[in-house]
């Protein structure tokens, strides 16, 4: 694949961080606008909005005073929790659940849900069962078939394992999945 | 592939990450340490009291503010028209110009331009993609990438058809695109199944 591709597939496969930062920059624009009011208002000697900013930063100052210890302890725990949440988003990798197939000209994302109705196709019809019978859940490295076969009629799940992993061989996906079958010992009546 | 600024995004998230941890964890220990509380008011009372006399030295006028909560607004605005500018450049990145190549009269004795509108390569593929009958969705988008552009075609198929013949299809499509424009664009095929796949890891489907 070439270079420019390369970077779309990487780019198309990890998440951009954008919902968080919209949200991070709105709230800190809140922040300073209000910040921005009472600093004006304090600098033409007009009455204070909500609260003085020489005030507020008695008030800091003097802080575990004037407040509850538990409330603030709480304030303190909740931010921590929202700066570790926004700390995760900056650090971990973000990988969507998207594979990719190698192809010369076109650079190719699927996403996996696409892979799973796919693979669960193909292993109902292996399987001879309905729609309803087969779950398929599709991970960056695993591939796991659940079939609930119909009650009286034994299923062979060599049959639907090969049925599976020659339809993904075909797909050749990046990663490559590996496959469980997985038959479920109840079985269900009257489809 | 658009041009978001992820590394600018994860930068400014890791700092407000840090500072929101510091911020918590000061205040829980605040509220729980009497020792260290205690060393805060000592260390912080000085400071606010500095702080409301440099405001009452540098008073402007009778009966006015001081100059310093011109400044801390001035920041403050700097602040505002930062974060505007982050959010304005989430998502950006389209572009109308597929080509452009400057004639050169030594080329074929004509100085000029030739351009190709990304209009060309969107509706030819999105009325090729339209009338099959296994795909629900389609859309086409041109994109700036590192200064060529670059086309996105996203296809929503119907549940159980098998993606790589799609993308086979697709890929056949784009080639005879190619020969049409004589030019390769880079292409990107994203095949999806609508917006709830993005907010589950594992995809579970009947």
């Amino acid at each position: 694949m070439t270079q420019p591709a390369a970077r779309i597939v990487k780019r198309e496969t990890h998440s951009s961080r954008a919902p968080l930062s919209v949200v991070v920059a709105v709230l800190v624009t809140l922040l300073a606008v209000y910040g921005l009011l009472e600093a004006i208002l304090r600098a033409v000697g007009q009455p204070p909005w909500l609260v003085d900013p020489v005030t507020a930063a008695r008030r800091l100052a003097a802080l575990p005073e004037g407040t509850s210890p538990v409330l603030l302890g709480t304030i303190g725990v909740l931010l921590f929790l929202l700066g570790l949440i926004c700390l995760g988003h900056a650090v971990l990798p973000g990988r969507r659940a998207r594979h990719t197939i190698a192809d010369p000209r076109v650079a190719i994302v699927v996403d996996d849900e696409v892979i799973a109705s796919a693979l669960a196709r193909r292993a109902r019809l292996a399987a001879g069962v309905t729609r309803e019978q087969v779950m398929v859940v599709v991970s960056a490295r695993a591939v796991q078939v659940n079939v609930r076969p119909t009650s009286g009629i034994r299923l062979d799940e060599s049959r639907i394992r090969a049925a599976v992993e020659a339809e993904l061989a075909q797909m050749a996906l990046e990663p490559d999945p590996a496959v469980t079958v997985r038959l479920s010992t109840s079985g269900v009546i009257g489809v | 592939m658009n041009g978001t600024p992820r590394g600018l995004n994860r930068a400014l998230l890791a700092i407000a990450g840090l500072v929101l941890v510091a911020l918590g964890t000061g205040l829980a220990v605040l509220a729980w340490v009497p020792a260290v509380a205690l060393r805060w008011q000592d260390w912080a009372g000085p400071q606010v009291a500095g702080l409301s006399a440099l405001a009452a030295r540098t008073r402007l006028a009778p009966g006015a503010g001081s100059w310093i909560w011109l400044v801390v607004a001035a920041c403050l605005l700097v602040l505002v028209i930062a974060m505007v500018a982050w959010v304005a450049n989430q998502g950006k990145g389209r572009t109308n110009i597929l080509f452009q190549r400057d004639g050169a009269a030594d080329d074929d004795g004509a100085a000029g331009t030739v351009v190709l509108s990304s209009a060309i390569a969107e509706q030819s593929l999105k009325a090729a993609l339209l009338e099959r009958g296994d795909l629900l969705g389609v859309s086409v988008t041109s994109y700036d990438f590192r200064g060529q552009a670059a086309v996105r075609v996203r296809v929503l198929p119907r549940q159980g058809v098998a993606p790589h013949e799609v993308a086979a299809d697709i890929a056949s499509l784009v080639e005879a695109m190619d020969t049409l424009l004589g030019v390769q664009v880079p292409v990107l095929l994203s095949l999806g199944s609508g917006p709830r796949s993005r907010f589950t890891k594992a995809e579970r489907v009947r």
